[in-house]
């Protein structure tokens, strides 16, 4: 619950300027090492109905599903209430499809919180900013900032599959990863059954070292949280994976305006891989109502290492046998050799199918017309971070990471946007 | 290893399937060498229906040739920059210049030849080149080849337009499938003469891909293969099911079709089919499952859904609660404990 009373808010500009005034207390208590209130924090959701009109519209009921209040303010602005545990923050729609919430919860109560909002919810699903896409924002965030400044990265590969004495109940996706509760927690990060690396440096040290050091050790390319540093200031935005952004700086506009420019690419990269992969028989231009044909393109995902049989099992036992499994996928496996399995299944967040054929090798997925891109990002997402992290991801015949960039053309940074 | 036999060049499906593969853009280091897409092939029309011009439906007539009128080819596929368009056509076996197989591959010729442009919608300069091309196991060329050339020669003859044929044979040697390709097929694709290694497998391994096309019920598939598509086709009807209950929103109650499972099943292959007995065939299988995840669900959950007839099956969820273990249930029937190998026969909900 908000210790602030922010029903007193009535628009965004008051928004604005309380998350401002709020940031830059944290950042002097930071520097003291005495946080005394949580950071913001600001979690991108994706609607799935997001292409219909009146998204602004339909928010309310799609909340008040999962028993939270949503009352409008401003022009796609909303005050969030759980009618159990009080004010939670604000709802902004950021575009057709993408949704943020502003809070200064603590981590302990917020990230549960909206975990179970997006479980409960199959309108709803977090942004999905896989390690391949945090390889083009980390190119951004060179062109953004000197090379003196300060940033952080942390990659992070857990193997849960590769594990002999694991239990199935193990990977069930209630787990929730050890770094996702560390925001407002000055200690020392306990690790468990997990590589991670939290690399903080200069911008200019970084961008000459990382790519040997990726061609060196794959896990680098696992990049689960990146850090663009704040350009007024010290401190920046942290990133990750399951698209939450922390503001560490001492401006709330400029966290903003990073989130929307993250958000832009993000849209455009959602609207590329519909554009690209939805499977239908459409009928043949030019010759309407008489001819039909195949359009689509296949989502391929090869592994940098072929997994060993036993991680193979694991990971489509694990996965097809567990109702809550960290893939979200539902279906039963046709096998077709020792690592060898098709599914003709479904994405079980989203409810929408998927066709996948999984090897050893790597992932091939049929993406159905209608079933939302952020599947193939939460795919690729968690393929990077449970199964190989120097996999390469293709749609079609282009490079994931060109789409990423080419999404990323022409996509305005604009600080202080109101 | 799997219940289907290993090798699967013999079925139609899986022609068709690999033919929809080399199709497709894929990476340098897919499992499947896009080999056609790669000379610049994409997919123009599935299944079309092609009607022989009638000016030649009459010469043929007159020269006692017998043709279909109209013809339905599994794929063609179109180079567009360089206006070259392939008929392709799947076959198990070879057959007899007798058999009704004979009648349609005569109207495959005609289709393929100097009239394709006009057959095809198209005006005539859009059409430099085009070739008839069967897709059969390799093992099948040197008794598909004579029956060919016969029908070629005979439609020739008799002064009809006959395009130019090929055959694509498909090989599954070791771990590898290929396709073997002859001088024809290889000059209009671009692709060398001989063996195209497709695909690699690992060992063991049934070298089938994801099909696109699930089902057919008018294809020579053997009774493993026919029992393997069948097991696609109610994995696909069964996560239409889920998705569809999985989506809404508790309290709910909502109608499910044949047609429209069948629709989304086969990325509507099954509203390009003409056949009545084919659409029958189809609803058939289609009520089959039904009928058995009806009993799975129902034995849990009293009348969750029912048949309603010439309407379909309605599925009532009363409140959260409900739809959570209601959820359960219809995730965790499985197809895999059906019958596969059994023909669908008529019942009450045939007009389904």
């Amino acid at each position: 619950m908000s210790e602030f009373a922010l029903g007193t808010i009535k628009n965004r500009t008051q928004m604005i300027r309380f998350f401002d005034g709020y940031s830059e207390e944290r950042v002097e208590e930071l520097d003291e090492r005495k946080l005394k209130r949580p950071l913001v924090k600001t979690h991108l959701l994706e609607v799935l109905n997001g292409q219909c009109s009146s998204l602004s519209e339909a928010l309310p009921s799609i909340f008040k599903r999962c028993g939270i209040e949503i009352k409008a303010l401003d022009d796609e602005l909303f005050l969030v209430s759980d009618l159990n545990i009080g004010e939670i923050g604000f709802l902004e729609q950021l575009t057709s499809r993408i949704i943020a919430l502003y809070s200064t919860n603590k981590s302990d109560v917020l990230y549960p919180w909206v975990r179970n909002l997006v479980f409960r919810n199959s309108d709803l699903d977090h942004v999905w900013l896989s390690g391949l896409t945090f390889g083009v924002l980390w190119e951004l965030v060179v062109k953004l900032s000197r090379p003196h400044r300060f940033t952080r990265l942390v990659f992070t590969h857990q193997s849960i599959f590769d594990i002999d004495n694991i239990t199935i109940e193990d990977v069930d996706e209630d787990e929730e990863p050890i770094q996702q509760l560390d925001d407002d927690n000055l200690g020392e990060i306990v690790e468990r059954r997990a590589t991670r690396f939290s690399l903080v440096d200069r911008v200019g040290v970084i961008q000459s070292k990382l790519n040997g050091l990726q061609q060196i050790y794959s896990p680098l390319y696992a990049i689960s949280q990146l850090r663009f540093p704040s350009p007024i200031g010290r401190g920046g935005h942290d990133f990750y994976d399951n698209g939450r952004v922390t503001n560490r700086s001492e401006s709330f506009r400029d966290h903003r305006s990073h989130i929307l420019f993250v958000v832009r690419i993000y849209q455009q990269l959602l609207n590329e891989t519909e554009n690209k992969t939805w499977y239908s028989i459409t009928e043949s231009i030019g010759i309407p109502g008489q001819f039909h044909r195949i359009v689509g393109a296949p989502v391929v995902i090869n592994f940098e290492q072929p997994l060993e049989k036993g991680v193979f099992d694991r990971w489509i036992s694990a996965t097809f046998e567990r109702k809550r499994n960290r893939f979200r996928l539902w279906g039963h496996p046709i096998r077709l050799g020792p690592t060898k399995v098709h599914v003709y299944g479904v994405d079980r967040h989203l409810w929408l199918p998927i066709f996948l054929e999984l090897t050893a090798k790597g992932c091939t997925a049929i993406i159905p017309k209608q079933t939302c891109g952020n599947t193939v990002h939460r795919l690729v997402t968690n393929i990077q971070r449970y199964l190989d992290p120097g996999a390469q991801a293709f749609i079609g015949n282009k490079s994931y990471s060109e789409i990423v960039k080419d999404s990323a053309q022409g996509v305005k940074y604009e600080l202080d946007r109101e | 290893m799997n219940s289907i036999e290993n090798d699967p060049t013999r079925d139609p499906l899986f022609q068709l399937n690999m033919i929809l593969w080399l199709a497709q853009p894929l990476p340098i280091n897919a499992s499947i060498k896009p080999l056609l897409y790669n000379k610049g092939f994409m997919v123009h029309a599935i299944s079309p229906l092609l009607t022989v011009p009638p000016d030649v439906r009459i010469a043929a007539q007159e020269a006692q040739v017998v043709l279909q009128d109209v013809v339905c080819p599994d794929v063609v596929l179109s180079n567009e920059i360089n206006r070259k368009y392939s008929i392709f056509e799947c076959k198990a076996s070879s057959f007899s210049p007798s058999s009704s197989t004979a009648k349609q591959a005569r109207s495959l010729f005609v289709v393929s030849g100097s009239r394709a442009a006009e057959v095809l919608g198209l005006v005539s300069d859009q059409v430099s080149e085009s070739l008839l091309i069967f897709g059969t196991r390799e093992s099948e060329r040197n008794r598909f080849e004579p029956s060919l050339n016969s029908l070629f020669s005979e439609i020739q003859a008799k002064r009809l337009p006959a395009g130019q044929f090929s055959i694509l044979g498909f090989l599954f040697a070791g771990t590898d499938i290929s396709v073997n390709t002859d001088n024809k097929g290889a000059m209009f694709f671009g692709i060398q003469a001989g063996i195209n290694k497709l695909a690699e497998h690992e060992p063991d391994t049934d070298p089938r891909p994801l099909y696109f096309i699930p089902y057919d019920p008018d294809i020579d598939q053997s009774a493993l293969e026919r029992a393997f598509c069948k097991r696609i086709l109610f994995e696909r009807i069964h996560s239409t099911i889920i998705s569809a209950v999985g989506r809404a929103n508790p309290p709910f109650r909502f109608t499910l079709d044949s047609r429209s499972m069948l629709m989304d099943a086969t990325f509507g292959m099954y509203g390009l089919w003409q056949k009545k007995e084919s659409l029958k065939h189809m609803r058939w299988l289609c009520r089959e499952f039904m009928q058995a995840l009806s009993q799975a669900i129902n034995a849990v959950f009293p009348d969750i859904i029912i048949y309603v007839p010439e309407q379909g099956w309605t599925i009532s969820i009363r409140d959260q609660n409900e739809y959570e273990k209601a959820l359960d249930a219809f995730a965790s029937f499985s197809c895999e404990t059906l019958d596969l190998s059994t023909v669908p026969q008529p019942t009450l909900f045939d007009e389904l």
